[in-house]
């Protein structure tokens, strides 16, 4: 499973062209630098679009606080002045600009606690599924799609794009469910064979076991987060080597007698890397932002669930603050995408 | 190609080393011998300071750790000792002195009146502290102590001083938080004088509660009661068939049926504590009597809201709508678990299941029919068309919509759904008054006042918008006088007869129409849990009560030596997983062997 990757190491390096790394260094950073103004700007956009987006949305959050309780009226005045919500909305929009600056993205709502210290601790258990699942399904799909692409049409080709785009289109909480059913609760005589909640056993044991304990309840929602979304690299892999595959340098490879595997790997493999590694890209800035669906299900303690958490409350001052940090995340990702594709395609370098 | 063979026999180790730490696991189980109660709940806790809590978990939870004044008695519901051992009431019933018992806090120091003097005055004198219970001391004058006595001075005479809902908090250990609105009070072990004390929360993920052996009443059977949270209420359930949690409350009718027929689980169905009304719109108006909203004219005659009333079937929608888990309403606002207070309608006032009737009250009143069977006002042409609100995404809501259509269908009246999202849904039905009928719902506490007070004239929403808390834009002269009198009668008899007038008013006036009241619905396993008692204790509820007994009571079997049900689960996953992992390398090996080989062979 780790071939391709072991394969675009060096692949990267052919691609980046031979020795003149330092006469384009200086135009890759000039290209770098305008793209980082550009983000920059992005997320000033997004702060500001952030701040009138939430407060456009309809209900009055203090009333969501009071439902089903019994507050009196001076009460919600009051609840109103501790969230700032009396000042003028002029006022309201300096102080949210400033705070923001400052990465005070305020107090939620409902925990009562800062927005910033909610994120940070949920940030871990996040980047460990969804990164792992990212990991996992890329790989995955580069193999597979490197190798449907290449023997187009064979039963391996039929199999897996019809597999992969059969859990693609199933929906994502149905398949969580259902996997929950099966390997969490078991089926008829087959025991339930892993965990469904939460990142650990409450009873966890300490040291190594814990490492175990944490693995065998990644085990569910990782399988979720890769059968569902897989097929998108497969697709993308598959098609960039389709391109390929009838170009004339592999042609040569062939006539000078590589092996149908180096020709695949060595030549055909990298070029076809570079629409699949802008599309990974694009999909690590929404890593941080997590998997919302698959963490509700599994009760995983990330940024997804705490997203979900806000929108039901709903929570305007969490919603805003997950909100930016994963729209951010994207932005900076997009760009950072941007200056690798610079860095690793002489073709843009040119143009 | 050796390179790729030392990968692999990395991974070999690291797999046997994996299933060496499995069996250690295995091995030394720290729950062995451990009497441990699980509880699921499907909402997480919002915050461990009981200032600022206000999530119905967190509140249980607080309940299972902090005393109060007085609690709910087990079998009677009615006001009984808890850190109150005894209480007295002056002439005027605006001063009480309570005597606070001599028990001790978890952590050895002695419980005062001084504890809960600070208590009260940190929550009249700090904004911050009033988020979770300001208005139980909106009318406290002032509290003082001595010894072990507590003097509560009145504003006016307040008869629900008995179910004073705050927890008595230990002075010592909290005196120092300056900034209560920020304190998360994540300290651990807590300073309880309840049945338990916290030892550990991880948000969103459980608390873990001790028993607490300086507990006044004796130290719970049990060492341990975890909460453990479920994002969606399907996990949970199958949490609860898995055995990774002993008890979950709050069930929804498809839910329960879900687990009613697993042999080790005791399928719990008893009168719940929560009434399911429809809400009208009979001319809403705010405080200064300014009528706000867009209800249907027709509304505001009483003749037509009793007519909806008597076109209802309400047995029809208990069995259709809550699969039969509830009870057909024939009172108001209080539903029949509280007997005490509960009032059934009999006699001339009952309002049964007669669409013949409904016909007749419209006739008389003179909305006629039109042609295409649709009545119209008497002094106009606007059709008796009515919205009815509910919320998005709930199922149930949904098929109370359409049998409620079919019904008004019948005596002539058009009914439409408009489902809204939570947020504006109360303020369209509790603010602006931007609806015709919408559906409600209280869960109604042992002293009933907070549920009568959500329809009182001061309740309806400022001049200036601002939301008041209504639950019908009710403002009724007499309804009105007989709140003030109950607040003024400390007889709890002669209470109960008033507040029942207030639910006959309620109900004759019908700003708001009783349809059910649904069952308490909750599951245990019965493999686990040997005793618990409900509350109250003849046919009560479990979680659904929120209150201590339950979980004081409760009683289970001992943690087996070398791991729960969950543990084994796991383990077997482990194993499986292991042996796919060896079978997998070794498949890649053998593979790559292969490869590698006859690219050997083609190169030679």
């Amino acid at each position: 499973m780790t071939t391709p990757l072991e394969a675009a190491e060096p692949a990267v390096a052919q691609a980046a062209g031979p020795g003149d790394d330092r006469s384009t260094g200086r135009g890759t950073l000039q290209y770098a630098l305008s793209k980082a103004g550009g983000a920059l700007f992005s997320i000033a956009m997004v702060i500001v679009g952030t701040f009138f987006l939430f407060r456009l949305l309809p209900g009055d959050p203090v009333r969501n606080l009071a439902q089903g309780r019994n507050m009196t009226p001076a009460q919600l005045d009051l609840e109103r002045r501790r969230l700032g919500l009396d000042k003028p909305l002029i006022d309201q929009f300096f102080d949210f600009v400033g705070d923001t600056l400052r990465l005070d993205l305020g107090t939620s709502y409902e925990y009562k606690r800062p927005v910033l210290d909610l994120i940070g601790e949920r940030l871990g258990p996040t980047l460990l599924l969804a990164g792992t699942g990212l990991v996992i399904a890329v790989s995955l799909g580069i193999w597979q799609g490197a190798r449907a692409g290449w023997r187009h049409g064979s039963r391996f080709d039929r199999f897996s794009t019809g597999a992969s785009l059969v859990l693609w289109s199933v929906p994502t909480f149905w398949l969580g469910l259902l996997l929950m059913m099966v390997f969490g609760v078991g089926i008829g005589p087959i025991p339930g064979l892993f965990p469904f909640r939460g990142i650990e056993s409450v009873d966890a044991p300490d040291g190594f076991a814990y490492l175990l304990d944490v693995a065998s309840h990644m085990v569910l929602p990782c399988l979720t987060l890769v059968a569902v979304v897989y097929a998108q690299y497969l697709l993308v892999m598959r098609s960039s080597l389709l391109e390929e595959v009838s170009q004339d340098y592999v042609t040569v490879a062939r006539a000078k007698g590589l092996t149908d595997d180096d020709v695949r790997r060595r030549h055909a493999m990298p070029n076809a890397l570079l629409p699949t590694v802008t599309l990974v890209f694009m999909r690590v800035g929404f890593v941080v932002g997590g998997a919302v669906t698959v963490e509700t299900i599994y009760t995983w303690p990330g940024l997804g669930q705490l997203f979900y958490e806000a929108v039901r409350v709903p929570d305007f001052t969490l919603m805003q603050g997950t909100f930016m940090l994963i729209t951010v995340a994207v932005i900076l990702m997009n760009t950072l995408a941007d200056v690798v594709y610079h860095v690793l395609d002489p073709r843009v370098r040119a143009a | 190609m050796s390179k790729w063979f030392a990968r692999l026999a990395a991974l070999g180790v690291a797999l046997l080393v994996a299933g060496q730490g499995a069996t250690a696991a295995l091995a030394q189980d720290p729950a062995a011998g451990k009497k441990t109660v699980r509880v699921g709940a499907t909402q997480a806790m919002d915050s461990m300071n009981p200032f600022l809590a206000v999530r119905l978990v967190s509140t249980s939870i607080h309940r299972w750790m902090y005393g109060y004044l007085t609690v709910p008695d087990s079998k009677t519901l009615q006001p009984s000792p808890d850190l109150a051992e005894s209480w007295t009431t002056s002439e005027d019933g605006l001063t009480w002195t309570f005597k606070i018992r001599a028990a001790k806090w978890s952590d050895g120091k002695p419980v005062t009146a001084d504890d809960a003097a600070w208590t009260f005055n940190k929550m009249m004198t700090d904004e911050a502290a009033k988020t979770a219970n300001g208005p139980a001391v909106e009318n406290f004058e002032s509290v003082t102590a001595s010894g072990q006595d507590l003097t509560i001075k009145l504003k006016a005479p307040q008869a629900s001083m008995l179910d004073n809902p705050v927890p008595i908090m230990p002075k010592h250990a909290w005196e120092s938080v300056t900034d209560m609105a920020n304190y998360d009070a994540e300290k651990y072990p807590t300073v309880s004088s309840g049945p338990y004390f916290a030892v550990e929360h991880k948000k969103d993920q459980y608390v873990k509660l001790q028993a607490n052996p300086n507990y006044w009443r004796g130290k719970p059977k049990i060492d341990e009661l975890q909460v453990i949270f479920y994002d969606n209420p399907q996990a949970a359930i199958a949490g609860l068939k898995n055995g990774d949690i002993d008890l979950i409350g709050r069930l929804s009718p498809p839910e329960f049926q879900a687990i009613q027929n697993d042999p080790n689980i005791e399928a719990w169905n008893t009168q719940g504590r929560r009434a399911a009304y429809l809400q009208i719109n009979h001319g809403a108006t705010t405080t200064d009597d300014k009528p706000v909203g867009d209800g249907h004219p027709a509304l505001k005659d009483v003749k037509v809201r009793q007519a909806l009333h008597h076109a209802i079937d309400k047995q029809k929608l208990v069995d259709e709508v809550q699969n039969g888990l509830a009870k057909p309403a024939d009172g108001s606002i209080v539903p029949p678990m509280y007997t005490d207070f509960f009032w059934e309608a009999s006699g001339d006032t009952k309002v049964g299941y007669d669409p013949a009737k409904a016909n007749q009250i419209l006739d008389d009143a003179g909305y006629k029919k039109g042609a295409d069977g649709v009545r119209t006002m008497p002094d106009g042409d606007r059709k008796l068309e009515f919205r009815f609100s509910i919320h998005t995404d709930t199922p149930i809501e949904d098929k109370l919509a359409e049998y409620l259509t079919g019904f008004f269908k019948e005596i002539g009246i058009t009914l439409t759904t408009k489902k809204l999202d939570s947020s504006k849904f109360s303020e369209e039905t509790g603010v602006t008054g931007l609806f015709d009928i919408a559906i409600s719902g209280w869960s109604v506490n042992p002293d009933p006042e907070e549920v009568f007070a959500t329809h009182l004239c001061s309740r309806r929403p400022a001049p200036g918008g601002e939301g008041g808390g209504t639950e019908s834009f009710f403002c009724d002269e007499t309804f009105e006088k007989l709140y003030q009198e109950q607040l003024k009668e400390l007889d709890r008899p002669k209470r109960a007869e008033i507040l029942k007038q207030m639910q006959e008013r309620l109900y004759t006036q019908a700003p708001i129409i009783a349809i059910y009241y649904p069952n308490d619905l909750e599951g245990y396993r019965k493999d686990r849990i040997t005793s618990i008692t409900p509350i109250p204790e003849d046919k009560g509820l479990l979680y659904g009560g929120s209150g201590y007994w339950p979980f004081y009571t409760v009683d289970v079997k001992a943690t087996a030596t070398g791991g729960g049900a969950t543990g084994g689960g796991s383990n077997t996953g482990l194993i499986v997983g292991i042996v796919g992992g060896v079978v997998v390398v070794g498949l890649g090996a053998f593979l790559l062997t292969r490869r590698r080989k006859s690219t050997a062979d083609e190169r030679e």
